[in-house]
């Protein structure tokens, strides 16, 4: 058995909300239906669970569980990731094992978070000792420091920086499932001179916080292929590093864990970045997006700006970026966040982009970002590279 | 260019202290600053750890005092905040590189933003907390 022995049956999300009206268990009742409705799966055949972080989920030692129990799911695997904003991508991972470990068959992996209607995290770190009491206030502040070193050891190209922005928004415009504040056109002007939040990071940098949920149905391809499923996403290759230089006291951080995670991922895909239909990058914050294009070779480290000024990353372009919108230009669904990006990479390889499908469905490259460590970049990278069925 | 703040008069989120972290924050009611040292890979590490992050061998640990001074490595001039920050900004997040080749996270005072770079020489400021221990700042080393 193999990572490829696996397959994606089906793909559903919700609409992103600036606020949930709705509980988050509604929202995962919402997934299961839709990917029963798609896929011809009955409840009763799925026997595995996997659920990504949640921050409404977080505080509930028994989350995986209680979710189970109220979506009815009589299971044989069930079990919650928690690498924060990487656990989409590693559900799909986890779940490939499971299966091919016969652990289970059929699995649905859920992303689901009502972070602003509910949040319940209640993260244990260095935080409350080394780094509250300076007003430091997470992710926005630890991607400006970065930003600052990047702008340091390379130089920042804010021009660069708003092309990726301005293109995901476009992408949303073509996205009836982006959160609608965000339906609107933006210029690399607009970018530059949105509200400055901790310098060198402006309002347009970020996410904005969001709540919604999404999720895949993966079963063995054998099955797909019995039950006749041949519109399939299958995963080639993955890759996974949490704590890149764990144990340097100084790193360069502007090198992240994609670098060996993407390497390990094109490895076992036996695949080029020439190769890849459509890139799907976890997006917290722009400049994520051209660290990773440097990590994942497709430019060399600290060349992201010329890469980007040259390469057109529209859906119809050289390298489709996050045709969603990607979670920038929908809205950030809490720690499900990561599910936006894989999603529409799937929807992608099934040619069910409408508008904005790619030219190229027949590979897709989905990241994940997770945690955010002591002054460096981010604890868990996770690349994973799908293919269309045949 | 707007003035940077130094937050000395804010009552700030008193931080924890860990069962491994006990003589780091013991030394700061003296205004000492002790970092963890694995004696024998021969390097510092920063914040302080259960074990050593080089070795994983927590008897290859011990304390060392420290000067304080560096320079900082990196920067954000943070301008939305929450309480007890908000209406104080804005105000400086850095990271600063002690010369034993660690980062420290905190914040540079008594800096314009005019003379704030990445490589600034900066020295320690201790700024008191209620019980009687005290936070590392840093201010320029002129």
């Amino acid at each position: 058995m193999a990572l490829s022995d696996n397959a994606i049956v089906g793909f559903a999300e919700t609409p992103i909300v600036p606020r949930s009206e709705v509980d988050v268990w509604e929202l995962g009742a919402q997934i299961l239906d839709h990917l029963l409705e798609r896929t011809g799966f009955a409840k009763d055949e799925i026997d595995g669970l996997i659920l990504s972080s949640s921050q409404t989920g977080a505080g509930n030692n028994f989350w995986s569980q209680t979710t189970a129990d109220q979506l009815a799911l009589e299971l044989n695997f069930c079990q919650t990731v928690d690498i924060g904003g990487s656990s989409p991508v590693g559900s799909v991972a986890r779940t490939c094992a499971a299966i091919d470990a016969g652990l289970c068959e059929t699995v649905l992996c859920l992303f689901a978070d009502t972070a602003v209607a509910e949040n319940n995290g209640r993260p244990r770190s260095y935080g409350a000792e080394f780094t509250n009491p300076f007003g430091y206030l997470g992710a926005t502040n630890a991607f400006g420091m970065l930003s600052c070193y990047y702008d340091h050891r390379f130089g920042l190209d804010l021009r660069a920086l708003g092309k990726l922005a301005v293109t995901q928004r476009e992408h949303a415009l073509l996205n009836q499932y982006a959160c609608e504040k965000l339906r609107k056109p933006i210029t690399v002007d607009d970018y530059l001179n949105s509200r400055m939040i901790n310098d060198p990071i402006r309002l347009l940098d970020c996410v904005m916080p969001c709540d919604g949920a999404s999720g895949v149905l993966v079963t063995s391809r054998k099955r797909a292929e019995q039950r006749g499923l041949t519109k399939c996403a299958i995963p080639l290759g993955y890759g996974e590093r949490t704590n890149l230089s764990a144990g340097a006291a100084m790193v360069d951080p502007t090198v992240t864990g994609h670098r060996i995670a993407g390497e390990k991922a094109f490895r076992q895909a036996g695949l080029k970045q020439s190769d890849i239909g459509s890139f799907h990058p976890y997006d917290d914050f722009i400049i994520a997006i051209m660290m990773q294009l440097e990590m994942l070779g497709f430019c060399k480290h600290g060349h992201g700006a010329a890469y980007i000024h040259e390469t057109d990353f529209l859906f119809s372009g050289d390298l489709p970026l996050n045709t969603g919108g990607g979670q920038i230009s929908a809205g950030q669904c809490g720690l499900a966040g990561g599910g936006t990006n894989l999603v529409e990479g799937v929807r992608q390889l099934f040619g069910e982009g409408g508008k904005r499908q790619v030219k190229n469905s027949g590979t897709a490259l989905v990241t994940g970002i997770g945690g955010i460590p002591y002054g460096r970049n981010w604890n868990t990278s996770t690349v994973l590279i799908l293919t269309s069925n045949g | 260019m707007s003035q940077l703040n130094d937050l000395l008069a804010i009552d700030r989120p008193v931080p924890p202290i860990r069962s491994f972290s006990v003589p780091f924050w013991e030394a700061t009611r003296e205004k000492r600053l002790l970092l963890q040292y694995d004696k024998v890979v021969g390097a510092y590490q920063f914040y302080p750890r259960p074990t050593s992050i080089h070795t994983g061998r927590r008897t290859n640990l011990e304390w060392r005092e420290v000067s304080g001074k560096g320079a900082v490595f990196s920067f954000t001039i943070v301008r939305r905040a929450r309480p007890p920050f908000r209406d104080h900004e804005p105000y400086v997040v850095a990271m600063v590189t002690l010369d034993e080749q660690v980062n420290v996270m905190s914040n540079i005072i008594r800096c314009s933003e005019a003379e704030l770079r990445v490589g600034l020489r900066v020295k320690p400021f201790w700024h008191p907390l209620p019980d009687g221990r005290h936070l590392l700042l840093f201010e320029p080393d002129k």
